[in-house]
């Protein structure tokens, strides 16, 4: 049966362009690209979690509430046994085996499926981040921000060659086609030109609690404004598919009832209804064949191990950044470069969210098994006026200071009971401190001593690009495809850790009037500190790698996301973000994906209010 | 003919996967031939080393290894009673230590321990998965049946219940097979290349040779702490055995499972078989959730349902999602909390104590670059 891993139209076999990837990115690309009357092949490399996406009906998928299969079994998770990847803080040092490199979940629809699809948009400033700091640093007497003015030269920020405006109208289509809830609640929210498609859904208990705690807290004089926070999930019937029941294995799982927009659901079942789409899943792209300038074929494995090849007019690469760029780095020119490389940042300025997590003990049970993970939030710390297109001056000891961190998620555990208790309990914690087995094991599980007590906030704090920090190709570990596996340089700037340092005290405050007890935070450094465990970054936000850009001595893909060096190669993932900015990303990566499928279709007519039916 | 005869196995192992696209195919369980129980009883089928990298003379010596363990088998054991046990991978002596050993790891009490949750049964499928054509894995769901439908008119749970779905299993890609016989079989056996095992310190031995090893270093342990095998001492022999087996150096660490001992593998085992959906072997007529106080799986009804009546959500008064829990409400509205039990009280305190506020203690170290 594997032979057969098909879905859409299975007659076609001529293609006007093949996508590499069935996610936010990938999946958005091939429905634009087929409504505008392309035919279009997708490449996955993971498996079908929902036979049957090309029928009539929708089908329901083979996602359940299962903890076993997914944050134990990895059901759609990559293998790191079979393809691992290898970190390294710094070139200095060698890179080794390290399972957890922000591994993205791979099957038919990306990885969106698997969060708990939180949709902010960035900030207007985002766009301009570069210029506008700069002359901000020009007209501001002791003004210094990491990584601009003198330190310019240890970072490598840039514009993006876009600007909200631009990407707002796409933002707007976005929201409709993926079923976006949420209301106007955030005032560091960029402004926008009509209301998400359906309202909040029912708030979490541990969300209210921790709102009641933002409320009491005051950033050097302004009091902090928690948010319901947007998330494409649905809290009414919408699309053809149902509300959100909340019923709590939300991230880290897939939707058994849809109520989740992820992409398969939404974009890539239209583009596989429209007969002009073809979907292979466990197809694993290995190689862009191409002439240096103009890519002609790729070649993959299929489901059964064979070597195969697919010719298209075009290509875009949506793969996630550090296997997009990864296919790059394995897709060598004949004059023996890489792939669309002439400006060397190929893999370069990869960037993560740099997370600060502050925890503590609710003395009462606040079931985190109850809800979509997350339904509150603050902005606050994401350092910007309100309406977000400036940054906001602090002061710091009498002088003026910028601290871009991110938006921060009010959460908890999801009272997970082998992952969230026992696991950590009697396995990860250290002798003396856990439960190992007996009684007190099962005393401690009884309680939920951390899956029904512990509440966490989360800053998903903006990164600087570094072009030292980078995927590149392992010169000695490789795959079961016998491939050489991504390696992952990478350290975090002094503008992210000097942004975290500013706002823990805040995220603190907030834990502790939401009336928690004993709170801590995870170790940061832990990339730096020897005696903790080293661990690589693990946010599962990937941006960067193939820099979008005019210059092409700057970036590696033009403002349409065609690679400079390459006439019929686009990238169309988040692999193209010149900087992370402080908000979940997904939401961005569509916006810029139906951007960039619209030019290469030639179409420019956006959709207007939700989407059609089927 | 009698060798054509299904075996006796629970139902969901010969439930059809009747999806269309990927997981077709039926899921009989096909019985391992009567004098091979351990080992490769199941051939390792070619496709999974159509790998670009896998040369003919790397196939022969996959096949070769084969052959070497198929041939050092076991005996059929005869079968004694067990609830819910119906394909054999351990012996009889094996198994009763394997119970005893998980039922001190979670024992019962007031409530059940492992070995009542099924948890020996849970470990014993897992590690005959491939005698069962690679059923089992991964459950397939969307729903289980322990909760209805919601009623999206009133906002209330409906009458009507779906079928079970968990008693289906998806059909694992070729490199999750591929995967999971190297996690049953050992590496070699399963046909990873040599380097990719040598990159990751050397070749991963299978759980199927783990557990006989493991059960009879736990029962070597047992006698020549307290004169007896594990199974036959007193409870609190067990516990003192335990405790041993739990002391630095006693069991071997496993580079290739995160430097883990045996004891840690049975101990992840027991959580997974005593906490996981009940289709998977263990946590039986889901009485490991009902100890936690949790509802498990929840679709298709959920926390909150939507009333298109009413035009805005109904929560499920015995499990809010919005306000505490019933039982630490007061009548005033306020919450009273109901006290942990010293054991949970001391994991809390002993993670604040020893992760404290690192970051805020120690800012230096954070902006190191």
């Amino acid at each position: 049966m594997n032979s057969d891993d098909v879905l859409g139209n299975r007659a076609l076999t001529r293609f006007d362009v093949c996508v590499i990837g069935s996610g936010a990115g990938g999946g958005t690309a091939a429905y634009v690209l087929c409504k505008g009357g392309k035919k279009v092949l997708v490449l996955e490399c993971g498996h079908n979690p929902w036979p049957g996406l090309d029928d009539d009906e929708l089908p329901l998928p083979h996602h359940n509430n299962d903890e076993l299969k997914y944050a134990v079994r990895s059901w759609i998770d990559p293998l790191a046994m079979l393809e691992p990847r290898t970190f390294r803080p710094t070139a200095s040092v060698d890179a080794a085996i390290n399972p957890d490199v922000n591994l993205l979940p791979r099957a038919v629809g990306g990885a969106f499926q698997h969060a708990d699809c939180k949709t902010p948009r960035f900030n207007i400033l985002d766009f301009q981040l570069r210029s506008t700091l700069e002359a901000l640093i020009g007209r501001t007497p002791g003004l210094a921000i990491p990584g601009f003015g003198s330190d310019a030269a240890s970072a490598n920020f840039a514009d993006w060659p876009l600007s909200y405006d631009e990407l707002e109208p796409y933002y707007r289509h976005a929201e409709a086609l993926y079923g976006v809830q949420g209301t106007d609640d955030d005032p560091f929210a960029s402004p926008r030109s009509t209301p998400r498609p359906m309202p909040p859904g029912v708030p979490m208990y541990l969300g209210l609690l921790l709102s009641e705690g933002a409320r009491q807290v005051s950033l050097q004089g302004s009091t902090l404004t928690p948010h319901t926070y947007p998330a494409a999930i649905n809290s009414r019937f919408y699309d053809g598919r149902p509300p959100c029941v909340d019923c709590g294995w939300c991230s880290g799982f897939g939707c058994p009832n849809n109520a989740k927009g992820s992409p398969a659901v939404t974009a890539l079942r239209r583009a596989l209804r429209s007969g002009r789409c073809q979907l292979r899943y466990n197809a694993k792209v290995v190689q862009l064949l191409n002439d240096g300038g103009h890519v002609s074929a790729v070649s993959y494995v299929d489901g059964e191990g064979r070597r195969k090849t697919a010719t298209a007019d075009a290509f875009v690469l949506a793969a996630s950044p550090i296997e997009s760029a990864r296919l790059c780095l394995l897709s060598p020119t004949p004059a023996g470069g890489v792939l669309g490389d002439s400006s060397g940042q190929v893999g370069r300025n990869l960037m993560f969210h740099l997370q600060a997590n502050v925890n503590g003990f609710m003395p009462q049970r606040i079931h985190g098994q109850r809800g979509r993970a997350v339904s509150h939030g603050v902005s606050d710390f994401r350092g910007v006026e309100p309406g977000g297109a400036a940054p906001r001056l602090f002061d710091a000891n009498g002088s003026k200071a910028v601290y871009l961190g991110g938006i921060t998620e009010f959460g908890g555990s999801q009272g997970l009971p082998i992952t969230d208790d026992g696991f950590v309990m009697a396995l990860q914690l250290p002798s003396g401190v856990g439960a190992r087995f007996g009684t007190k094991l099962k005393n401690a599980m009884r309680d939920g001593a951390l899956s029904q007590h512990l509440i966490s906030l989360i800053m998903q704090a903006e990164d600087a690009p570094q072009l030292t920090n980078r995927v590149d190709l392992d010169p000695t570990v490789r795959d079961i495809f016998g491939l050489p596996v991504p390696r992952v340089t990478y350290s975090p700037h002094a503008y992210e850790l000097r942004t975290r340092i500013f706002y823990l005290p805040y995220l603190h405050q907030i834990v502790t009037h939401a009336g928690a007890q004993g709170v801590f935070t995870a170790p940061c450094d832990t990339l730096q500190l020897p005696p903790l465990v080293v661990s690589a970054p693990n946010s599962r936000h990937e941006m960067g790698t193939l820099r979008m850009g005019r210059d092409p001595a700057t970036s590696v893909t033009d403002p349409q996301g065609r690679f400079h060096d390459v006439d019929n190669l686009y990238a169309c993932d988040g692999s193209v973000f010149p900087t992370s900015s402080g908000y979940n990303p997904t939401l961005t990566i569509v916006a810029v994906a139906l951007r960039i499928a619209h030019g290469i279709a030639g179409t420019r007519s956006l959709e207007e209010g939700p989407p059609e039916k089927g | 003919m009698r060798n054509l005869k299904l075996p006796k196995v629970p139902r969901d192992w010969l439930a059809p996967d009747a999806g269309p696209g990927q997981g077709t195919g039926a899921e009989t369980c096909q019985p391992a031939p009567q004098n091979s129980e351990r080992g490769l009883s199941a051939a390792l089928p070619r496709h999974l080393l159509r790998a670009a990298h896998l040369t003919r003379r790397q196939f022969l010596f996959v096949s070769g290894a084969v052959a070497a363990v198929a041939s050092a088998t076991r005996p059929r054991v005869a079968r004694a009673f067990s609830f819910w046990r119906q394909e054999r991978f351990f012996t009889d002596a094996e198994f009763s230590t394997l119970e005893a050993l998980v039922d001190r790891i979670l024992p019962p009490d007031r409530d059940p321990g492992a070995k009542e949750l099924g948890v020996a049964v849970y470990i014993e499928r897992l590690l005959m998965t491939f005698d069962c054509g690679g059923v089992g894995l991964y459950r397939r769901g969307p729903y289980s049946g322990r909760t209805p439908y919601p009623d999206y008119r009133l906002g209330t749970p409906s009458s009507r219940f779906p079928e079970n779905g968990f008693l289906r299993s998806i059909r694992p890609s070729r490199l999750q097979e591929l995967y999971w016989r190297a996690e049953l079989y050992g590496s070699q056996a399963a046909g990873i290349p040599a380097e990719l095992d040598a990159a990751q310190g050397g070749p991963l031995i299978g759980l199927r040779d783990l557990y006989p090893q493991g059960l009879a270093s736990v029962d070597s342990v047992a006698i020549a702490t307290a004169g007896q095998p594990f199974a036959q001492l007193s409870v609190a022999d067990q516990d003192r055995v335990l405790a041993q087996l739990d002391s630095p150096g006693v069991l071997p660490i496993d580079p290739r499972r995160g430097n883990n001992t045996f004891l840690d593998i049975v101990i992840q085992h027991v959580l997974e078989g005593s906490f996981s959906a009940p289709e998977y072997g263990g946590n039986r007529n889901t009485q490991g959730w009902q100890m936690l106080g949790i509802e498990g799986d929840n679709q298709p009804l959920g926390y909150s349902i939507f009333s298109f009546e009413l035009g805005t959500y109904r929560e499920r008064p015995e499990h809010p999602m919005s306000t505490p829990n019933p039982d630490e409400l007061a009548p005033d509205g306020s919450v009273v909390p109901i006290p942990l039990t010293p054991d949970g009280l001391a994991i809390q305190q002993g993670i604040t104590q020893t992760t404290r506020f690192l970051e805020l203690d120690n800012p230096g170290a954070c902006n190191k670059t």
